[in-house]
């Protein structure tokens, strides 16, 4: 695919102060891309980089192979569109003045407007839903309304790209569903469409690129896939979330869990014997509660192993269905080691995951902290007809506090600063 | 519809306005000392027209001709041309700062010839021969000096930056003020003639003021009319104007210089009448709407109709004394401003 814009090793500064820094990447022709990234990464930096509204201090920008400054304003205008995050205005033009305004770079000084100008002008007005207020002054407005006429104006100018800096900020969802499924649309029809995104679900749902800014860089670059992970995401928006998948559409979609992410540094650390379902409410109760939490051994594939997953947590891992290797041992005693405490959740052991017992004996004489929830009774959970009861009640001989639940279990670890926020 | 809306209003608005500058011309021309009946004052201009004149048979004294072609037409013209002037000037200005509270004088010009004037007044300038012309000139120099330190000033960070435009004006403008107060504690017996210079006149002072005012019109509005797309697309801001393909460095460079050129010339002709050049635009835009291809010609004859009266009544309200024009505009000017913003603001928009 041809590629519409690179940027090679472009950085921006307002005055002195450097806002985007080192930025390398290329955006192919008729791709869909979202920018992302927390308040303050250089998002709408980079709209207006792209834009040629603001050059690179360092570094280049080419569209089409040719860099901004070897063709003019007009010329760019007849390339590029962009709708702005915020619009201002000290006169009452109308809406239909505005959108005509989107013909301007086809007209030359005293040039009249043509009919087929009105006409391009009166398409995006209906394709935008502004039509009905075409009358009206653009200073009278809504801010979605604006944002809408705006957006009509930009199609008016009939560009092969398209660049909007959070254009569905003020709209209602079922505006931003029309905004956003109207660029789809343009898209298939060959459009390149660049857009700032806040919402990342919404920017999930119809980019085929993304771009992860973080601290002035490029933090990430690829497709939705790629960059929607939890880890990702929490790492640069400092805050909980899962990364699920949408229910009908497939595509990932984050789910606030309503607490800001400590520094990794400052958040305690546990790791959980895992296996079939029973370690599920512990991981996720652990993850909320601010923990940074480990896991293992985990048979890929099964209920434990899907959420760890989802929750960005670090495991030890197995085959499906396969007992557990001298390898997985190994590394799930070195999380627990690093980890310096360990839960065992009430799980149900056979012979293909009884070195999970074993792993907790060796590391209990390494002086490692065990507690177990006990709702269930071990005799009743033991496949291994009795080698497991007796692991385990070596284990409590040996000084593994037994708890009744996981509240009272959450209770005795180590507290995690970041509590009282929730 | 046949063509977009402002032309459709241009075509509209351009004839019905001249109408109503011209019905005011004969007026400003028939009224004064001498009362003339509006038709004789408008056969006796038809009579210098090439074909029609010859039809005409004079039947009115001769000395009507000489008070209409030596005092009255030469008169209205003047205040014509310096209405309209300052009234493109004033669209420009507001259109190019993004205010619609700016006027021909934000930026300094007002001062800057004032306290020249005040100069030339104070250090005694003979008022006869070729000393008349040096105060206008001095007054044209110093009000295009001005903004060019001001332009100066704002350009030194590289670009040419609106908020520091007119913040650099108001501060030179101060100093010029100050400097022209200091000129009239120093003037003594001078300080009528400054005060009557500062509060504006019409008095016709010879063909050459027209001429220059003529250029300046024609030029200003070729430039400011050829832009005016342009300034339509600097109300969203530069960076929006950009992205339409507008080279906004350019256009408010050109703007600035005719605009300023324009107050210079009107200044220099007529001292400085304030209040056309803030409210007729104002009023304009919400008679036509703010699109700068009609806003433009529009304010144009409704700043020339504007002057016209307000000379006509500073010259014949308190006859045989002259009010200073000046003061007319003002005191006419505000009720009716308030009038329109009044009854546009609160029924009408829905």
């Amino acid at each position: 695919m041809a590629v519409k814009f690179s940027v090679l090793g472009a950085t921006f500064c307002y005055e002195t102060f450097h806002v985007l820094e080192d930025i390398s990447l290329t955006i192919p022709t008729g791709d869909f891309v979202g920018i992302i990234g927390p308040n303050g990464s250089g998002k709408s930096t980079l709209i207006k980089g792209l834009a040629a509204t603001l050059a690179p201090r360092v570094g280049s920008i080419l569209m089409d192979g040719q860099e901004f400054n070897k063709r003019s304003r007009r010329e760019l205008a007849h390339h590029l569109a962009v709708v702005p995050q915020e619009t201002t205005a000290s006169f009452d033009f109308t809406v239909e003045e505005v959108v005509l305004m989107g013909r301007s770079p086809y007209l030359s000084g005293w040039q009249v407007e043509s009919p087929e100008d009105l006409q391009a002008a009166a398409e995006a007005m209906r394709l935008t839903g502004t039509w009905d207020l075409r009358h009206r002054p653009v200073t009278h407005l809504s801010g979605g309304e604006r944002q809408r006429v705006f957006i009509a104006r930009a199609l008016a100018q009939n560009t092969p790209v398209i660049l909007l800096d959070e254009p569905t900020a003020h709209l209602d969802i079922n505006h931003q569903v029309e905004v956003l499924n109207l660029l789809r649309r343009l898209n298939h029809q060959g459009v390149t469409v660049i857009i700032v995104f806040h919402d990342l679900n919404l920017a999930a749902q119809y980019c085929s690129q993304v771009i992860l800014l973080h601290q002035g860089r490029v933090y990430a670059c690829g497709s939705v896939e790629e960059i929607f992970t939890t880890d990702t995401i929490r790492t640069v928006y400092q805050t909980e979330v899962l990364v699920g998948h949408h229910p009908v559409t497939g595509v990932p979609q984050v789910t606030l869990l309503g607490k800001k992410t400590p520094p990794a540094e400052e958040q305690p650390r546990v790791h959980v014997i895992g296996g079939g379902g029973a370690a599920a409410p512990l991981l996720s109760r652990l993850v909320y509660l601010g923990y940074r939490v480990s896991a293992g051994v985990l048979n890929k594939g099964d209920t434990d192993w899907h959420l760890a997953r989802l929750l960005g947590i670090t495991m030890a891992e197995e085959d499906p269905f396969s007992p557990i290797s001298k390898e997985a041992y190994r590394h799930n005693l070195s999380l627990i080691i690093k980890a310096g405490q360990v839960i065992l959740p009430p799980i149900p052991f056979g012979s293909g995951n009884l070195l999970n017992l074993q792993v907790l004996v060796e590391a209990m004489g390494m002086g490692i902290k065990v507690s177990a929830v006990i709702s269930s009774d071990i005799d009743l959970r033991d496949y291994t007809g009795g080698q497991a009861a007796s692991l385990y009640n070596q284990l409590i001989e040996n000084g593994m506090e037994t708890f009744p639940d996981i509240q009272q279990l959450t209770f005795s670890l180590v507290p995690c600063t970041e509590r009282s926020n929730y | 519809m046949n063509g977009p809306n402002w032309l459709v209003k241009l075509r509209l608005i351009l004839p019905a306005s001249l109408f109503c500058l011209a019905v005011a011309l004969i007026a400003g021309i028939a009224l004064g000392s001498v009362k003339l009946a509006p038709v004789t004052v408008g056969k006796i201009l038809l009579t210098k027209l090439p074909l029609v004149g010859d039809q005409l048979v004079p039947h009115w004294p001769h000395h009507m001709e000489t008070i209409i072609w030596q005092v009255r037409l030469p008169r209205v013209i003047l205040a014509t041309l310096v209405g309209a002037t300052l009234a493109v000037a004033g669209t420009a200005f507001q259109g190019l700062l993004q205010n619609p509270l700016a006027d021909p004088y934000t930026l300094g010009v007002s001062s800057g010839a004032a306290a020249a004037a005040a100069f030339t007044i104070v250090f005694g300038v003979s008022r006869t021969g070729a000393g008349l012309l040096v105060l206008p000139v001095a007054a044209f120099l110093g009000g295009l000096g001005t903004v060019i330190l001001v332009y100066r000033i704002a350009i030194s960070t590289g670009r040419l930056v609106i908020h520091t435009l007119i913040l650099a004006g108001i501060i030179v403008g101060s100093f010029m003020s100050a400097l022209l107060m200091f000129f009239i504690a120093l003037a003594g017996d001078g300080v009528h003639q400054i005060l009557a210079w500062l509060m504006g006149s019409l008095a016709f002072r010879g063909w050459g003021q027209v001429w220059m005012l003529v250029l300046l019109l024609a030029l200003g509005l070729a430039i400011i009319l050829t832009l005016s797309r342009d300034l339509n697309l600097l109300v969203f801001g530069e960076e929006s104007a950009q992205q339409l393909g507008s080279n906004t460095e350019h256009t408010k460079k050109l703007l600035l210089l005719a605009a300023t050129l324009m107050t210079g010339g009107a200044v220099a002709a007529a001292g400085t009448i304030g209040f056309v050049g803030l409210v007729v635009p104002h009023v304009m835009r919400l008679l036509v709407g703010p699109d700068h291809r009609v806003l433009v010609p529009a304010s144009a004859i409704a700043g020339g109709l504007f002057l016209v009266l307000a000379d006509t009544a500073a010259r014949t309200v308190l006859a045989p004394v002259e009010l200073p024009v000046g003061v007319v505009t003002a005191t006419l000017g505000a009720p009716f401003f308030l009038f329109i913003l009044i009854s546009k603001r609160h029924p009408a928009r829905s």
